[in-house]
């Protein structure tokens, strides 16, 4: 699990274009949007597209699950490892 | 956060518009590009061709718009902005612009003029070379005597066809506005634009 949260990390990085920010900078517990990173809704988007394309994982239209999916990079590991197809 | 998002010809643009805001006070802006970012356009073009998702962020920041939206957003400045594009004449159309802000009562009005060279298939329509480029300025009603004028004028029949000058439209005006020359006249199509400093 460990090696996936570091690998989205990178996605994250990769994807959002974060300057500056190594991925051992960021919290895997820490909330990515608003807080933490502070990241916004433009970002999710970016990031569901890239989550899908990378590892086949769709988000759901429902915006509480999705909330609970993107709250931080552990949560977002754990989503993908459960719904991976790649 | 948000100058990850902007491309080359943003962040030049950008950069004048935050060299010219300096600490002056919030003034409504007009953001004028006779292009745009072409380039961002041909790209989302291409992924819809590709039937591929196309990305939120490239998007969102496809519009004329975008960089007037993001230097008000980043600001927290909700003062008016509008963006300009008119071919070959987008600085007269500019300048016009910030003239009706000023009759409306604004006091300045911040131009900000930017392009780049056009991406391919484009490319093959521009006139003359291209260099990504962006100025700003800021403009006031003048005191009598002291300004620059400018006109525009029906050219009648058929107009001798202007020969493209050495400088992208925009920057010969620029170097009218710059220089010490009291004249620069502008052709374009049936309309001639004429700028005169006035002594």
């Amino acid at each position: 699990m460990q090696a996936l949260e570091q690998e989205i990390k990178k996605l994250v990085i990769e994807t959002l274009n974060l300057e500056d920010i190594t991925p051992d900078d960021i919290d895997p517990a820490a909330p990515l949007f608003v807080e933490g990173l502070g990241l916004d809704s433009i970002d999710a988007l970016e990031l569901g597209l890239a989550l899908q394309k990378t590892y086949g994982v769709a988000m759901k239209s429902d915006s509480q699950e999705n909330r609970r999916h993107f709250a931080s990079v552990r949560a977002l590991a754990d989503f993908v490892s459960a719904h991976r197809k790649a | 956060m948000m100058r990850r998002r902007v491309d080359r010809l943003g962040r030049i643009a950008l950069q004048a518009a935050y060299t010219c805001q300096r600490d002056a006070p919030p003034c409504p802006g007009v953001f004028a590009s006779r292009y745009g970012e072409m380039g961002r356009s041909v790209e989302l073009l291409e992924t819809l061709a590709r039937a591929e998702p196309l990305s939120p962020t490239s998007f969102s920041l496809s519009v004329h718009n975008a960089m007037g939206a993001l230097f008000s957003i980043a600001r927290g400045d909700t003062t008016a902005y509008s963006a300009v594009a008119a071919g070959a004449e987008t600085v007269e159309a500019a300048f016009v612009e910030a003239c009706g802000l000023l009759a409306d009562g604004a006091p300045e009005v911040q131009l900000v003029v930017y392009d780049e060279p056009l991406p391919r298939p484009f490319d093959s329509f521009t006139e003359r070379r291209m260099v990504p480029h962006a100025w700003a300025c800021r403009v006031r009603a003048a005191q009598a005597g002291s300004g620059v004028t400018l006109t525009c004028h029906g050219v009648d029949g058929d107009a001798p066809r202007a020969e493209p000058g050495d400088l992208e439209d925009d920057l010969a005006v620029l170097r009218f506005l710059v220089g010490g020359a009291a004249a620069y006249d502008h052709a374009v199509g049936s309309r001639l634009w004429r700028w005169r400093r006035d002594v």
